[in-house]
């Protein structure tokens, strides 16, 4: 087992530990600046260590760019965002790709995985392209806890939807990664599989003490999240604790109208 | 479906730019090589039949005696009567004899005694630099003669007459005798009619030319000549210069030949990329094909919209290729022309409607032909793939594939048994039949490996995959990549192997000819320099007896060896049976053979060493009867020699030489040795002052023939690997092209790359290791092949081969494969690293 597994309990978590992603006043305009589609307006946003949080909105809030600029995959405009203490929007794109390959774990919607690597190998890339020594124990536990055991020789085309999505997750969690953006990752995947991949992330914040952020259009997914943020049209509009779906629910039709 | 397909194209046009390129290469390799020969043809025609389309009549000595003797020459009294006759302004003889030049050294230049000429009033010939002779110490040279010994204009030479009196002329002028005139070989200059006379001391006239009177038609001529002229051949004008045409365009139809069939392999290899490119682009687009399939498109349609997106690239490509192969053959002809006796400035270029039809039609039916497998494939997409996402990993899941493997193993067996029977086909000597076979074991071999391409790739590939993985992640991913869909890397790999083992293949051929021939100088005669009569043995003086005596005298030479030969007719011998022996050297040592059986140094009075040829099935022990000057002499067989280098006919001992042919006195050949420590200098000075009183005898430096054998085959091998080059850079464009394709498919993939943190240079480091290793497998397994069947072929071609392997030339070509798979990718990773990771997750 894991030191910080074990070491990890709720009381822990409670206190006021240092943000792991801070953005501030975060803008960003597609096109010229002053007749530019504002994708962000000025969006202000921590996440706490440790905690789980999905980002909602319609269709064109400007919740996939937030991820993105949050990542590095995209500048912003203006703005700045602190991933623990480097402000990565005044990194150039070598010092970009060094961040995301050491302090940053990935799961997207689809195509998540190399088609002619094995689900170990495609688990293990990240590591191998930072030439980093793998901890076998953590591989191993990560890989029981997602229940792949039996399936790491297996190439993608192999798996179900839902094995490959838990592939990602696993890759995601391996490095230990200061925070995991995961964008739309159950999109892909029917009820029960996208429950299993939510449930994992859901433990993996709580026990492994991961700062994941998730971006979600489904109630039923952000519901399993620590806390809810919604944007709207580039705006940070609202934010709920604990959510549960329906009252996620309720607030996306409270947004729609 | 037209509008459809156009628009694919429209849409589609920067993945097709290099599958364009390489038609276009293609094409513009044949249309060039038309135009350039071509255009080489006509200035030839141009030249020959210029000079003899002036004059009326051409009277030629009556050649078909049938005997095959000398061709009785024209006489004096039948020029008189020609020109006396009243249809006749004007006619003119020509003389034509032997007069060796010499060359700067003094010595006389070739091998075969310079032609001398008379340039009368009426001459077909023209100078093409300055002017005819005039004067009985003028002369003019033929422009390839002037080349040879490096004579111009204003120098004095120095000319033998039939006695071997030498004459010093001033040279006024150059002559262009045309390409594939009987001067070709010899050489000539040509004198004004009294002098020609005089240094050739020929009574009679080889040819005269007649001019008609005015009003009279040729061919009134022609017959008015024809009744004096006795058995003499009177052609008109216009019948010499055709035959004089013919006779030239044999010499450029065989460059034609040579020129296409390296205009073949190229299209040959284009198609293969061509192929594959289709190939490529319609598995990508079978959701595209699937979607019209489901708005209902039918199995014809799509087939149909296929082919006319070939035939509209292969027309477009083409008609490109055509333009530029004009300006290729014209440009090419211009350059070398010159150097193949053409002239450049007076001859336009030649494109006739065969040019233009035959670029067309070649680059069309080859893209249509190469785009029918995939088109057919195509057509199998069924509506319902239109909803799945395409495969791009699907060579991961196929199997062994036995039949594969089955159809392999049968073609390399075939190709064996086809080598295995070619060298019993030329155990017994070279023969054109064991290389026909060789060729064709080549193709099965190729065939084989065409076969087990994608296994031989993921073989490989699995060999080198764990030094790669030690590369790092750029390294592993690369080897990943290429295993991902081995049928599509072994298409684009097997067109580069089409060039490297045709390269490899003839630069074996060549190094082993080259040291087969240095081996067998060093071998058979291990001497300094040769000492050869210029004029052919059979009928020709020896090398004066002095000539020896001195080249014994000088302390610079250690070792004199003369040979003296007699050939002697009848008996059971064949028609000639030469019959030899060597002075001052030992049979075995000095001079040595390739042996059939027994042992040369056996040789000795009583005995005879026979080439096998001569020996009819006799073997050492045997009697030998050899038709002596003393009547026929029985002799027993010590050796049997093979091939046709060293001894040949019959070998004798000296002793038995000197008693049986008293009166073959003169050397047919002197060879030296030089002392130990003696300077190259002062051997060349010896030899060279003993020949001095003798212009007309060759000296031959061991060293400077071997010197020239290997220029020569380093200029043949240049020429070739340029010829071939063409082929290996459009195989380079066929892996680029299916770099970038693949690139453009795994966009997303790079995508996710970048955001787990691969960085630009690993991506493009990446492409660079799949471009370079699909480059080597190509070239590696091209080296194999070319080096199994040039030996092959070598070995069938020339008995006793030395197997040579040029290891620096295929170093340099791999190297040169590594290149050029480091260039296939710097687009390809360009386009990788530029695309924006959040646009390639976002697009589906």
């Amino acid at each position: 087992m894991n030191e910080r597994a074990t070491l990890a309990t709720p009381e822990q978590r409670s206190y006021a530990a240092p943000p792991a992603v801070t953005a501030r006043d975060l803008t960003k305009v597609y096109g010229a600046a002053h007749a530019g589609v504002r994708a962000l307006d000025g969006v202000s946003l921590e996440f706490t260590r440790g905690e789980f949080t999905a980002i909602m909105g319609p269709s064109g809030s400007g919740k996939s760019t937030l991820m993105h600029c949050l990542a590095g995959l995209d500048s912003a405009t203006s703005g700045s965002v602190l991933l623990g203490g480097t402000d990565i929007t005044r990194l150039g794109s070598r010092q970009l790709t060094l961040l995301r390959r050491d302090r940053i774990g990935f799961i997207f919607q689809s195509f998540n995985l190399l088609p002619m690597l094995t689900a170990e190998q495609n688990i293990l890339l990240p590591s191998r392209i930072a030439k980093r020594t793998v901890d076998r124990s953590r591989f191993d536990h990560i890989v029981n806890v997602v229940g792949l055991t039996d399936r790491l020789d297996h190439t993608p085309s192999k798996l179900s939807g839902g094995q490959q999505q838990r592939v990602a997750v696993a890759r995601a969690l391996l490095n230990e990664p200061e925070v995991v953006y995961a964008d739309e990752p159950t999109g892909n995947l029917d009820s029960r599989s996208g429950a299993e991949v939510l449930a994992f992330l859901r433990d993996s914040a709580r026990d492994l003490h991961q700062t994941v952020v998730m971006v979600t259009h489904d109630p039923v997914a952000a519901a399993y999240a620590d806390r809810v943020v919604f944007l709207r049209d580039g705006r940070l509009v609202g934010e709920i604790r604990q959510p549960d779906a329906e009252t996620v629910l309720n607030c996306l039709v409270r947004l729609e109208g | 479906m037209l509008r459809t397909t156009l628009a694919g194209l429209r849409m589609h046009k920067g993945r097709l730019v290099t599958t364009a390129l390489a038609i276009i290469l293609g094409v513009t390799f044949v249309s060039g090589t038309l135009v350039f020969t071509g255009t080489l043809n006509e200035s030839f025609n141009a030249q020959v039949k210029g000079s003899a389309d002036g004059f009326a009549a051409i009277v030629l000595p009556d050649n078909d005696q049938g005997d095959g003797s000398e061709p009785t020459l024209l006489s004096q009294r039948t020029l008189d009567d020609i020109a006396a006759l009243p249809e006749v302004t004007e006619a003119g003889g020509v003389i034509r004899g032997d007069t060796p030049l010499l060359d700067t050294e003094g010595r006389v230049v070739g091998n075969l005694p310079t032609a001398g000429v008379s340039v009368g009033d009426s001459t077909r010939y023209s100078a093409a630099e300055g002017e005819l002779p005039a004067d009985a110490d003028e002369v003019a040279l033929a422009t390839g003669s002037a080349r040879e010994t490096g004579h111009g204009i204003g120098d004095e030479v120095q000319i033998l007459d039939h006695e071997g009196a030498e004459h010093t002329f001033t040279v006024t002028g150059l002559v262009d005798f045309g390409v594939g005139s009987e001067f070709s070989f010899t050489g000539a200059v040509a004198f004004d009619e009294t002098t020609a006379k005089e240094m050739t001391g020929v009574d009679g006239l080889s040819e005269i030319n007649v001019t008609g009177a005015q009003g009279t038609t040729d061919e009134a001529v022609t017959e008015a000549v024809a009744a004096v002229a006795g058995d003499a051949e009177v052609l008109t004008g216009q019948e010499f210069g055709q035959r004089l045409a013919e006779n030239a365009g044999a010499d450029s139809q065989v460059l034609t030949m040579a020129l296409m069939l390296f205009a073949l392999i190229a299209m040959f290899v284009a198609s293969i990329v061509i192929y594959n490119t289709f190939a490529i682009l319609l598995a990508q687009r079978q959701r595209e094909t699937a979607l019209l399939r489901c708005v209902g498109a039918g199995r014809g349609q799509v087939f149909r919209g296929a082919l006319l997106e070939a035939v509209i690239i292969g027309a477009v490509s083409s008609a490109v290729g055509v333009l530029a192969g004009i300006g290729v053959g014209y440009a090419g002809f211009a350059i070398g022309g010159e150097t193949l006796g053409a002239t450049v400035s007076s001859t336009s270029v030649v494109i006739g409607p065969a040019v233009v039809v035959a670029g067309l039609a070649v680059g069309t039916v080859m893209t249509v032909l190469a785009m029918l497998v995939p088109a057919i494939r195509s057509t199998r997409v069924p509506p319902l793939a239109a909803l799945r996402t395409s495969a791009t990993a699907q060579g991961l899941e196929q199997g062994i594939g036995w039949v594969r493997i089955a159809g392999g193993v049968a073609l390399f067996l075939l190709a064996a048994a086809l080598v295995r029977w070619a060298m019993a086909l030329s155990s017994s000597g070279p023969s054109e039949h064991g290389l026909l076979v060789v060729t064709l074991g080549g193709f099965a071999a190729f065939l084989g490996v065409f076969v087990l391409g994608p296994l031989l790739v993921r073989a490989i590939v699995a060999a080198l995959g764990a030094p790669m993985r030690k590369l790092g992640a750029a390294g592993a991913l690369a080897a990943d990549n290429t295993r991902r869909s081995p049928k599509r890397a072994a298409t684009a790999m097997i067109a580069l192997t089409v060039g490297a083992a045709l390269i490899t293949g003839y630069s074996v051929i060549s190094a082993s000819m080259e040291s087969t021939i240095t081996d067998q100088l060093e071998r058979q005669f291990p001497v300094d320099y040769t000492i050869t009569p210029q004029f052919d043995t059979e009928t020709g003086e020896g090398i004066p007896p002095a000539v020896a005596g001195r080249l014994e005298d000088s302390p610079a030479i250690a070792t004199v060896i003369t040979e003296r030969t007699a050939y002697t007719g009848g008996g059971e011998a064949r028609t000639d049976l030469p019959v030899s022996a060597y002075y001052g050297g030992a049979v075995g040592t000095d001079v040595g053979a390739s042996l059939k059986s027994g042992d040369l140094s056996d040789l000795a009075p009583g005995k005879v060493v026979v080439a096998e040829v001569y020996a009819e099935g006799r073997d050492v022990g045997a009697t030998f009867t050899v038709p002596t000057e003393q009547g026929e002499r029985d002799f027993e067989i010590a050796a049997v020699t093979a091939g046709t280098d060293g001894l040949w006919g019959v070998t004798m001992d000296p002793d038995d030489f000197a008693t049986y042919f008293p009166d073959a006195t003169d050397a047919q050949s002197v060879s030296v040795r030089a002392a130990d420590g003696a300077e190259d200098d002062e051997v060349h000075d010896a030899v060279y002052a003993a020949v001095e009183d003798d212009p007309t005898l060759q000296v031959m430096s061991t060293a400077q023939l071997k010197n020239e054998i290997t220029d020569f085959l380093d200029t043949a091998f240049l020429v070739i690997a340029a010829m071939l080059g063409l082929s290996v850079l459009i195989a380079v464009f066929g892996i680029a092209n299916t770099m970038a394709l693949s690139v453009l498919e795994r966009t997303r993939e790079s995508a996710l790359l970048r955001a787990m943190g691969l960085a630009k240079g690993q991506l493009s480091r990446m492409l660079s290791m799949e471009a370079v290793l699909l480059c080597l497998i190509g070239a590696v397994l091209g080296v194999g092949l070319g080096v199994v069947f040039g030996w092959a072929a070598g070995t069938v071609v020339l008995s006793d081969l030395l197997l040579t392997v040029p290891v620096a030339r295929i170093a340099l070509l791999i190297a040169v494969a590594v290149l050029a798979g480091l260039l296939a990718s710097v687009l390809p990773a360009r386009t990788a690293g530029r695309t924006s990771i959040t646009g390639a997750l976002a697009s589906e």
